[in-house]
């Protein structure tokens, strides 16, 4: 295996590293130098090094129908995904932007809900979203902030143009993986860093650990974090506890917490109970509170609301912010940022079609065999139609799951993301990928360097999710060489 | 630290300890067996009675034969002290503590579990299973060593180390017991029964140690006798397997924990027992009951623990949640 561009030619989309004649684009020419230079041995040398440092790391991914062996390694391709420092910094500022309206708009809508009274936003559709917690009106949070981390999924069409293409504020993962894969280049290809000028991404750590801490009702104190995880059977068990033990936060399951009468969090401690001030939740509002959400709920807290609402523990992200996190709010976010801040926005939305307009959902049954049509409130690519690749049965499928409930599912035009150079057994083939960075939110606002860049490891796959099996790379913010 | 985490730790010590234990006193009985002279006699079940599970044993199994007993003690599902199980819990717990524990543990630990899969295969012959069982203790040692040497000696150390030594105290007792269950016409001194001790002090590595520094053993086999034995593994406060060192390393253990007044007074409270009882003036009868009794001081030592520690909450959970209603 031997990576030369003249044999890697972008199929007929944007290429992340390699322009259309085949050339380096110029943050990635260093790069692509280098693994032009490495022979089929010492390349192949790289990737056992990689898969050594994986197992050693004891990085892992859980999928749920693995059977009994539920830890798999985290599939990491070595070549990175390269982008200019100039590219970045609008996208830096258009989620900055977008997060600061989206924070206005959540809270605006659990209280005031003017922009609902000014005709901006359709009372309609906020009385049909399943994530509006009726549970957290009248409710304020510490500096208004609803979505304290947020991870927003981007991509690039064939034009070159990086749209956004959704909002993760319930309880976005993958972080640790942005964290781990850095690590690994680093300890893999140390040579390169020291020949590029490439941004570092280890600020994450102490930028959520300073935003939690900002949280604290108790500011005089140092505050008691605690990260709430589901447990060991969950999916991002392994990310948990990495941010736990990055962030000095201790790692609690529901049944290590209670609320008492005095309606503070208290966490079951060999010295007694000791006061949680701020909650740094990975399950979602559905499972939080039996007491107020679904009883059945063996992973909450009861009375965890309750404590919540009296404003003695922070929760992030804040319960009932998953309202803005809805693939038909996400089609009126360029409207929520004109109306917030009276500016346009920075980073552009994918065109969207919206079934619960009868003119659009026409258009979309009308158009299945070209469209991607998506449910409103999932996550993780479940329940997701790409209409040019999906077979009439499972079209007509999903438009009757659409008239069924219109309100449920929008549509979007089949993007062609954009690619990277991907090792791929032994050559070196393009792979679509997208990136999420991640957005903190309290006190100030804070931005990953760059972000997580997911990787369909499979010939012409776009669904790039890891609990569809998509794989990985560093992700590089160059400084413009001139 | 949390409750949950410290019961989960203590929980894995004691488990992988007991595991290791169990192989220990199945391979003394099995030498004990080929040592054993014309007209004494052993019964098997009575195995499973000195481990404390004889009546799940009746209820599981119609014939107390040596297949049955074994498969029982070292791989039936339905005995949760089974070795087996045993390595099964400590996994469990171990895996759910990933985030304290040293990264090698996690592997070592899976490893032991992937061997004891084996146990349950059919038609183990004796000398496998001997190998098995060696090959057992032999990776639980690294699994202690990679405690030793690689893990920060914090609070969540000091549980694992809690739990190591109640239990290890408690086999230590239950492996000099195996005396109560053979039936020699000859008392004391006949070469049979020095034979015999000898083999209780080889199943806890002991025997080298006990030359050394027993001031009851000499030069020949017919020295070993079963109170120099005893007092030995009772009282000898160097040797790590012996029941006063463990309530020593236990009482080290504590004082590093918070609120351990109740711990420790059920600690020396044992110690005390340990320290009255002379094994001289033990006649063979007595010394069954008074093993028992090291037993129950051991269990209300983990009473006490679990009280304090793990279960501290419910007392002030129930105060909080009082004063709702």
């Amino acid at each position: 295996m031997r990576f030369g561009t003249e044999d890697y030619r972008p199929e007929g989309v944007f290429d992340e590293l390699v322009g259309s004649d085949g050339t380096p684009r110029p943050a990635a020419r260093a790069v692509c130098d280098y693994l032009a230079g490495l022979d089929a041995g010492e390349m192949r040398q790289r990737r056992q090094a990689i898969d050594a440092a994986i197992a050693t790391m004891g990085i892992s991914f859980t999928t749920y129908d693995d059977g009994q062996n539920i830890d798999r390694a985290w599939p990491f391709d070595p070549i990175p995904r390269v982008m200019p420092a100039s590219q970045w910094h609008r996208i830096d500022a258009g989620l900055r932007q977008r997060l600061t309206a989206l924070n206005l708009f959540i809270d605006d809508l659990y209280n005031a809900q003017r922009i609902v009274r000014d005709g901006v936003f359709p009372a309609e559709l906020l009385a049909g979203s399943r994530n509006f917690r009726r549970a957290c009106q009248g409710i304020s949070p510490r500096f208004g902030v609803w979505a304290h981390i947020c991870g927003t999924d981007l991509v690039r069409d064939r034009d070159g143009t990086v749209y956004v293409l959704e909002d993760n504020l319930r309880v976005p993962s993958g972080v640790s993986y942005m964290l781990e894969n850095r690590m690994l280049m680093k300890s893999v290809f140390p040579e390169l860093f020291s020949a590029n000028a490439i941004l570092p991404v280890d600020g994450y750590a102490a930028a959520l650990h300073e935003m939690l801490v900002a949280l604290s009702p108790r500011q005089e104190e140092r505050p008691v974090i605690v990260l709430l995880t589901p447990g060991i059977f969950n999916s991002a068990y392994f990310e948990h506890s990495y941010l736990a033990q990055q962030t000095g936060a201790q790692l609690v399951q529901g049944s290590d917490l209670l609320v008492g009468s005095d309606d503070v969090v208290y966490m079951k401690t060999i010295a007694g109970l000791r006061r949680v001030d701020v909650i740094y939740r990975r399950i979602d509002d559905d499972f939080l509170d039996p007491d107020v959400f679904r009883e059945d709920s063996l992973m909450g807290v009861p009375g965890l609301m309750r404590a919540w609402a009296a404003g003695t523990v922070a929760i992030a992200n804040a319960p009932g912010a998953g309202v803005a996190d809805d693939k038909v709010v996400y089609t009126y976010v360029p409207k929520i940022i004109k109306y917030y801040l009276g500016e346009d926005p920075i980073l552009p939305n994918v065109p969207s079609w919206q079934c619960h307009d009868e003119q659009e959902r026409d258009y979309v049954l009308a158009n299945l065999d070209k469209l991607v049509v998506k449910p409103a409130n999932e996550s993780g690519g479940y329940g997701l139609l790409i209409g040019p690749r999906a077979t009439p049965e499972e079209r007509e499928a999903c438009a009757a799951r659409v008239r069924a409930d219109p309100r449920g599912w929008m549509a979007q035009p089949m993007l062609m993301l954009s690619t990277a150079p991907t090792i791929c057994g032994e050559s070196i083939a393009p792979r679509h990928l997208d990136m999420r960075p991640f957005v903190l939110q309290s006190k100030g606002l804070y931005v990953t360097t760059g972000g997580l860049t997911r990787v369909a490891m499979r010939a012409g796959s776009l669904v790039v999710n890891s609990s569809q099996g998509g794989g990985s790379k560093d992700t590089w913010i160059v400084e413009d060489t001139n | 630290m949390l409750s949950r985490a410290a019961e989960s730790l203590y929980w894995m010590a004691r488990y992988l300890e007991r595991a290791e234990n169990t192989a220990r006193l199945i391979n003394a009985t099995q030498q004990l067996l080929l040592d054993l002279p014309e007209g004494a006699s052993f019964g098997w079940e009575s195995l499973t009675r000195i481990v404390g599970l004889g009546k799940l044993f009746q209820q599981s199994y119609a014939r107390p034969d040596e297949a049955n007993v074994v498969e029982f003690l070292m791989a039936s599902p339905r005995n949760p002290g089974s070795i087996q199980s045993c390595i099964r819990f400590a996994r469990e717990n171990c895996r759910t503590m990933r985030d304290v524990l040293p990264r090698d543990l996690w592997e070592r630990v899976n490893s032991l579990f992937l061997a004891s899969k084996r146990y349950s295969q059919p038609g183990i012959t004796r000398p496998e299973r001997r190998r098995m069982l060696e090959e057992l203790i032999r990776d639980r040692q690294t699994v202690a060593g990679v405690l030793a040497t690689c893990m920060s000696h914090d609070v969540a150390w000091e549980f694992i180390g809690l739990g190591e030594h109640i239990e290890r105290a408690d086999m230590t007792t239950r492996i000099l017991d195996i005396q109560s269950a053979i039936l020699i016409r000859h008392q004391s001194g006949s070469p049979a029964l020095a034979l015999f001790w000898v083999g209780v002090l080889n199943s806890l590595s002991a025997l080298q140690m006990f030359r050394r520094h027993s001031p009851g053993a000499g030069a020949g086999d017919n020295s070993i006798t079963g109170v120099a034995v005893l007092h030995y593994l009772i009282h000898d406060p160097h040797f790590p397997r012996s029941v006063v060192y463990c309530l020593d390393a236990i009482e080290s253990h504590l004082a590093e924990l918070p609120h351990n007044t109740a711990p420790l007074r059920a600690l020396r409270e044992a110690r005390r027992r340990a320290d009255r009882a002379s094994t001289a003036d033990l006649g063979r009868a007595r010394r069954h009951d008074f093993l028992d009794e090291i037993q129950g001081d051991l269990a209300f030592i983990h009473d006490a623990i679990a009280r304090e520690y793990f279960h501290l909450h419910e007392r002030e959970t129930a105060l909080v949640l009082a004063a709702q209603v």
